[in-house]
């Protein structure tokens, strides 16, 4: 039989829908959550626990849910979804969790009897030893039987980011969010009010407390008030979104769920990520019910009492039509009367306080209806096989009755909900008259109204509300607001009840999300874990996914009563970001797959990808890796077949994504003499030189070419990585140190488009391409360059190379670049010119032993390691980092220093990245360190040497040439006995390069 | 001029412009060299533009202007124009033409539909019109122009597919 | 993700900055005159303080200048903005700041979220 409808509740819809729950199919109404509907069905058991496995139910109506947590199996298996929040529609697909084979018999509940051994700390006492039994036995078990759902496979939807600049960010549409709305209605603020719900109102549709404001009935109200805000010029509002961080400097995160109550389209976005940048934060999120501690109860069927009188109020469901209601304050009362107003009756109100204490309005109402009071009483436990069956009171005279009952409503008290507020960096401070924390100083430009900041008095609040916003100008705004309950709050301290009755099943929870009991809290103090956080961590309370939203204060009380210490001493622990569970798919947006990272493209892309090309990522660049000949060819052969083509002929490589820095102004020589290790002053115009830059610690930090144009013109290459780097290093010296300097820079790597085409044929290619221009040695040696008109834009060959063959590097306007790159191929295909990709160019620079800023430098290389020495303009004053390549420590001779290595036996292949050391074998057992001279930066089987060729860097390598060493291999024990040699392997004597 | 989106809302065109960018010191001498190649005057405000239908010429912070034509110029022109102005010591032009990508947004709806995509506060007290920003859009570097009605983006032309892509993606999604 | 202002763009956040490090270290106007020791001074060594800490800003997606900023590190407020042309702001200009509002201890990390 379902349970009983709340016909009056206007948030729920006649709609009918199916539901399928473990597989069993259910009726719903359209705008229920999975736990309404399942409440709506009597059904009570919804899930296993975590730890104990332990049966357990709906306990709350909101984000604060702790034990009903499901998968969504039509959602890509959506795991630890809280039925308290996840609304259902037609087909909705749900499975309970944790529990093998199924929910009402489940193995893994063996764990509640064995649970002596999975107490406070038990992952650092238990499974010490012996040696091995973690990895094989402990850790596999643990995984399989402790946890929440599986993982999903994917992610479910495309998710995005929406960023907001406003005024005033109003967190919560509830009441006292919109008391504040409607005061800034029309004026010059952007508001925006950010509501985690489907509908506004707060409290005032989650229970029956206020009845009428300025005489119109609270629904009619919210919707007098939304209209009035929609109609606004000035306010936006977002529902089903829920903040979740507050940062620094007013800059909070949302989730909106796009898709709530409906079934997700694939092709929309499900989830917006809202970040929210604000002058001025309003928080009214509210409060919390705390629950309070007694002998089993986590049973299914306690549920905290405003959750139930939510249930009826915004859910149109009675869970249960006798409840048996346990309080320590006098709120409790408001779900007497809306249960009384749909003619069911409480089997039992259980109040904590002193009858003197109790108001004279809930005595009297409770007797008129016939309702059994236990005053200066309490519960002590329940029991029940499954469910909650019968209710152990403890009476004011010390006496245990018990009654029959199939619910049991606790209410601790109210923490305002000062997650956020902390977050923020506010400061808490503890109130005695509400008993918890509520916000004391703010941070931020933050304010807190209503019950988030402790004030739980309706006849107040616009009071409050009109004095903390009187700062903005705005006018007042005075409500009548009429309520159903007694306004003052009045409260007793109670966390925990004494168990009277001691069974292995029994335990009297603080945290029901981890499985944590009272005991732990107290064993764990005992081992001398006294201090909250500590205590936090080794208990793993209130570290769940709910994050202990309704115990977290009750394990301070209960700390605090052990240690005999106030629990404004104790503290609270820190409470960070997110405030619930925040998918990941919403974190990533659309920074994943093809938009992981921006992609950069050249101008010849679109020919590369005809061509067959193998792309690489450098930096945000594709670059063609290597082209594929024809479908069979792997990439070994590919690289081989374009290094010794090009040698052997002609190969052109894009070089597009080479940083290029135009330098211009009347010190630009003075500028270029200290950022370059390399002497410009007496450089020729319109010559080019190799140049290094480095840190000011001495080490290479970028190479590249710069061109002189004159003593105030010059253009520099940067690796093509390295480009906004070097940019941002010549300004920092040109806005810092220098800034007398009369230098401007401008980046224009996107401006020219770089092509080198090198090899013996290169200068008879590109005659044909060019035929003005005189490409002869004498008229156009090596490392000059020309400009030069081409179809009216600026042009500009340089000679120069980085295979060590015959070398012409191109620049030319990215207007006229595809064109030309393909009239280069027509006048070089009767030459066989092959175009090459980065794997090539590596190989065929380290023929001919050029290094690689990043793989032969590792920002620990200075160029006298590298054998620069030629490169260092000694008789320059100053330049960066020249001060430092003679520090002690970067002046001594044994220091790493680049050689050539090649292995004895010219059959072996010698890896990237090994070490380098003298012994021939590995011994099979490590004892004693074996000294490690140096590693291997590169390593290429040469097409043209028809061997392997490595460049290593090696202690005293300058000293070791000839001498035989060893390189460690990742295949065993073996070393490959080496040969040391000069890095250079081809074309020593540079007969190629300057031919 | 391509069209790369139209909805109730949003319109975005592509765009092919000329642009050339200077460096200088923004002194008379630096304005007397400009003024002899160039009819408008470089602004002299930061982030501010002096703008009609055929130019945009911003000033992107104290040390550096972009000069944008709108509408179609013998591209030769401009190279001379370049050529002439870095006679000077004073100035650095360099020829930003084809370099770049141009994207013309326009509609009601243009701040949120790029709030999808930067952080950037686009409301009018923040960003008036006749101004520019240099931003992350879409996490590349994009300047952006404020031309009453509709704004002006550029990002280097490797990025020109990504960014295009990144566009219509948000536009199909939402 | 804290918000910048920008000397010459105004405010933006974070991400479009590069931390520069601290401020008003100056490159030694001979560097060959310096012992090791006092060129390892000026390369190496570097402040860290908890509180006022005086450093500098590139906006890097921005209009890449460089420009100073007066941070308390304890709770990342950034107390001044200035132009490297600028003077150094005196530290006395800051001192009633440098607690963060839980009254944290002037040395080590810590959360006090608890009015004392």
């Amino acid at each position: 039989m379902p349970a009983l409808r709340n016909k009056n509740c206007n948030y729920i819809s006649n709609k009918v829908i199916s539901i399928t729950f473990d597989g069993k199919s259910y009726s719903a109404y359209d705008g229920d959550t999975i736990a309404s509907a399942l409440l709506r069905n009597n059904i009570r058991l919804i899930g296993r626990s975590f730890k104990y496995h332990r049966p357990r139910g709906i306990y709350t109506c909101g984000i604060e849910e702790p034990n009903a947590l499901v998968q969504i199996l039509n959602e890509h298996n959506e795991p630890n979804t809280r039925a308290t929040i996840k609304r259902v529609y037609e087909g909705i697909n749900i499975n309970s969790q944790n529990r093998w084979p199924s929910l009402s018999f489940d193995i893994g509940s063996i764990n509640n009897i064995l649970s002596p051994i999975f107490s406070a700390g038990f992952y650092y006492k238990t499974f010490m030893g012996p040696k091995g039994f973690w990895k094989k036995i402990y850790e596999p078990l643990i995984r399989h039987t402790a946890g929440l759902g599986k993982p999903p496979k994917n992610f479910r939807s495309k998710s995005i980011h929406q960023n907001h600049n406003v005024d005033i960010l109003i967190v919560g549409g509830g009441l006292s969010g919109l008391i504040a709305a409607r005061k800034l209605i029309n004026t010059d603020n952007e508001v925006l009010i950010v509501e985690q719900d489907s509908f506004l109102g707060g409290i005032l549709k989650n229970s029956n407390k206020v009845k009428k404001i300025d005489g119109k009935s609270v629904f009619d109200w919210v919707k007098e008030t939304e209209k009035l805000i929609l109609e606004s010029k000035n306010i936006k509002i977002l529902k089903n979104t829920l903040v979740t961080t507050y940062n620094f400097t007013n800059h909070l995160i949302a989730l909106e769920d796009k898709f709530a109550g409906k079934d997700i389209d694939t092709n929309k976005t499900e989830l917006i990520l809202h970040k929210i940048r604000t002058t001025q934060t309003i928080l009214a999120n509210g409060h919390i019910e705390r629950f309070i501690s007694f002998r089993n109860n986590d049973l299914p069927g306690v549920m905290l009492a405003s959750s139930f009188e939510k249930y009826i109020e915004r859910y149109g469901v009675v869970p249960d039509e006798k409840p048996v209601i346990f309080t320590n304050n006098s709120s409790a009362i408001s779900l007497v009367k809306s249960l009384i107003n749909l003619n069911c009756k409480p089997g039992a109100y259980i109040d904590s306080r002193k009858k003197k204490d109790i108001e004279d309005e809930t005595k009297d109402y409770l007797s008129k209806n016939n309702i059994p009071f236990y005053p200066e009483s309490e519960v002590e436990g329940c029991e029940g096989n499954k469910k909650v069956e019968k209710v152990y009171i403890r009476s004011s005279n010390k006496e245990i009755s018990s009654i029959n009952a199939s619910m049991l409503c606790p209410s601790g008290g109210f923490n305002p909900d000062i997650h956020l507020f902390t977050q923020s960096k506010g400061l808490v401070k503890w109130d005695d008259k509400i008993i918890s924390f509520k916000p004391d100083t703010a941070f931020q430009n933050t304010i807190t109204l209503g019950s988030v900041s402790g004030n739980y008095e309706f006849k107040n609040l616009c009071n409050e509300i009109n004095k903390k916003l009187s700062f903005l100008k705005v006018n007042d705004l005075n409500l009548d607001i009429e309520t159903n309950i007694r306004d003052d709050f009045s409260i007793s301290e109670l966390w925990e009840t004494k168990t009277n009755k001691m069974s292995k099943w029994a335990k009297s929870f603080i945290d029901l999300h981890n499985d944590v009991t009272t005991k732990d809290l107290k064993q764990a103090i005992n081992e001398g874990y006294d201090r909250i956080e500590h205590l936090k961590r080794y208990t793993t309370n209130s570290m769940g996914t709910d994050q202990g939203k309704i115990s977290s204060i009750n394990s301070l009380g209960i700390v605090s009563k052990i240690l005999n210490k106030k629990i404004a001493e104790v503290g609270t622990t820190t409470y960070r970001p997110p405030y619930a569970p925040l998918s990941f798919a919403a974190i990533a947006g659309r920074s994943t797959y093809e938009y992981y990272d921006p992609e950069r493209k050249t101008p010849i892309h679109n020919w590369h990808i005809k061509n067959n090309a193998v792309f690489e990522d450098v930096g945000q660049w594709k670059r063609p890796w290597f082209f594929k000949k024809n479908e069979s060819e792997t990439m070994h052969q590919a690289v081989q077949r374009e290094s010794k083509q090009t040698r052997q002929t002609a190969g052109i490589i894009d070089g597009s994504t080479l940083g290029k820095i135009e330098i211009k102004g009347k010190d630009a020589l003075e500028f270029m003499n200290l950022m370059y290790t390399n002497a410009f002053t007496k450089m020729k115009p319109m010559t080019s030189r190799y140049a290094l830059m480095l840190g000011e610690d001495g080490m290479i930090m970028d190479d590249g070419i710069v061109c002189k144009i004159n003593d105030k013109h010059f253009i520099a290459t940067t690796t093509s990585s390295g480009a906004p780097k070097v940019l941002s290093h010549m300004e920092e010296f040109l806005q810092t140190e220098w800034p007398h300097l009369k230098v401007f820079l401008n980046s224009i790597t996107e401006q020219f488009t770089t092509f080198n085409i090198s090899g013996p044929k290169a200068r008879e290619i590109i005659r044909k391409v060019f035929t003005d221009i005189d490409f002869s040695n004498e008229k156009f040696p090596f490392m000059t360059f020309k400009t030069f008109d081409y179809k009216n834009t600026q042009a500009r060959i340089m000679r120069a190379s980085f295979t060590g063959e015959l070398g012409y590097e191109i620049y030319i306007s990215p207007k006229h670049a595809l064109e030309l790159w393909e009239q280069i191929f027509n006048y070089g295909k009767e030459f066989n010119l092959v175009p090459y990709g980065t794997e090539t160019m590596h190989l065929l620079r380290a023929e001919k032993g050029y290094v690689v800023i990043g793989q032969e430098t590792d920002g620990t290389v200075t160029p006298l390691d590298l054998n620069f020495n030629w490169m260092i303009g000694k008789k320059k004053k100053d330049f960066i980092g020249k001060r430092s390549l003679t520090r002690s420590d970067t002046a001594r001779e044994d220091r790493k220093q680049l050689v050539g290595l090649v292995p004895i036996d010219k059959s072996f292949f010698i890896e990237e990245g090994q070490h380098i050391v003298e012994c021939e074998n590995l011994p099979n057992k490590i004892k004693t360190p074996i000294e490690y001279l140096g590693h291997i930066s590169s390593s290429y089987h040469s097409p043209n040497l028809n061997h392997c060729i490595s460049m290593a860097l090696i202690k005293n390598g300058n000293k070791l040439k000839g001498k035989k060493l060893f390189v460690s291999t990742s295949r065993g024990t073996k070393n490959i006995p080496v040969k040391v040699v000069s890095p250079v392997f081809i074309d020593p004597e540079n007969k190629r390069l300057v031919s | 001029m391509t069209k790369i989106l139209s909805s109730d809302s949003v319109n975005i065109l592509q765009k092919d412009f000329l642009q050339v960018l200077l460096r200088g010191n923004g002194r008379d001498q630096f304005n007397q060299i400009i003024a002899k190649e160039i009819s408008i005057k470089p602004p002299s405000k930061n982030l501010e533009i002096s703008s009609d239908d055929k130019y945009i010429f911003a000033k992107n912070s104290f040390d550096q202007w972009s000069l944008l034509y709108l509408v179609e110029q013998d591209y030769k022109k401009i190279l001379k124009i370049v050529e002439n102005l870095n006679m000077s010591d004073e100035i650095l032009a360099s020829d930003y033409s084809y370099g770049q990508a141009y994207f013309e947004i326009s509609g009601n709806n243009k701040n949120e539909f790029l709030n999808k995509l930067t952080n950037f506060d686009l409301r009018s007290k923040k960003f008036p019109v006749s101004t520019m920003a240099q931003t992350l859009i879409a996490r590349i570097d994009c300047s952006i122009y404020n031309l009453k009605d509709k704004y002006i983006i550029t990002c280097n032309k490797s990025y020109e597919e990504y960014f295009k892509n990144r566009l219509i993606d948000i536009n199909n999604l939402s | 993700m804290i918000l910048i202002d920008c000397p010459y763009c105004g405010e933006r956040e974070q991400s479009e900055f590069t931390n520069g490090g601290e401020a008003h270290v100056i490159r030694p106007k001979n560097p060959e005159a310096l012992s090791d020791k006092e060129w390892g001074q000026y390369v190496f060594y570097r402040s860290n303080p908890k509180g006022i800490f005086y450093e500098r800003w590139n906006h890097t997606h921005g209009c890449r200048k460089w420009f100073n900023a007066v941070r308390d590190t304890s709770t990342d407020t950034i107390l001044k903005i200035y132009k490297l042309t600028d003077n150094r702001p005196d530290i006395s200009e800051f001192q009633s700041s440098l607690k963060s509002p839980s009254g944290e201890p002037a040395v080590g990390s810590g959360n006090f979220a608890v009015k004392k």
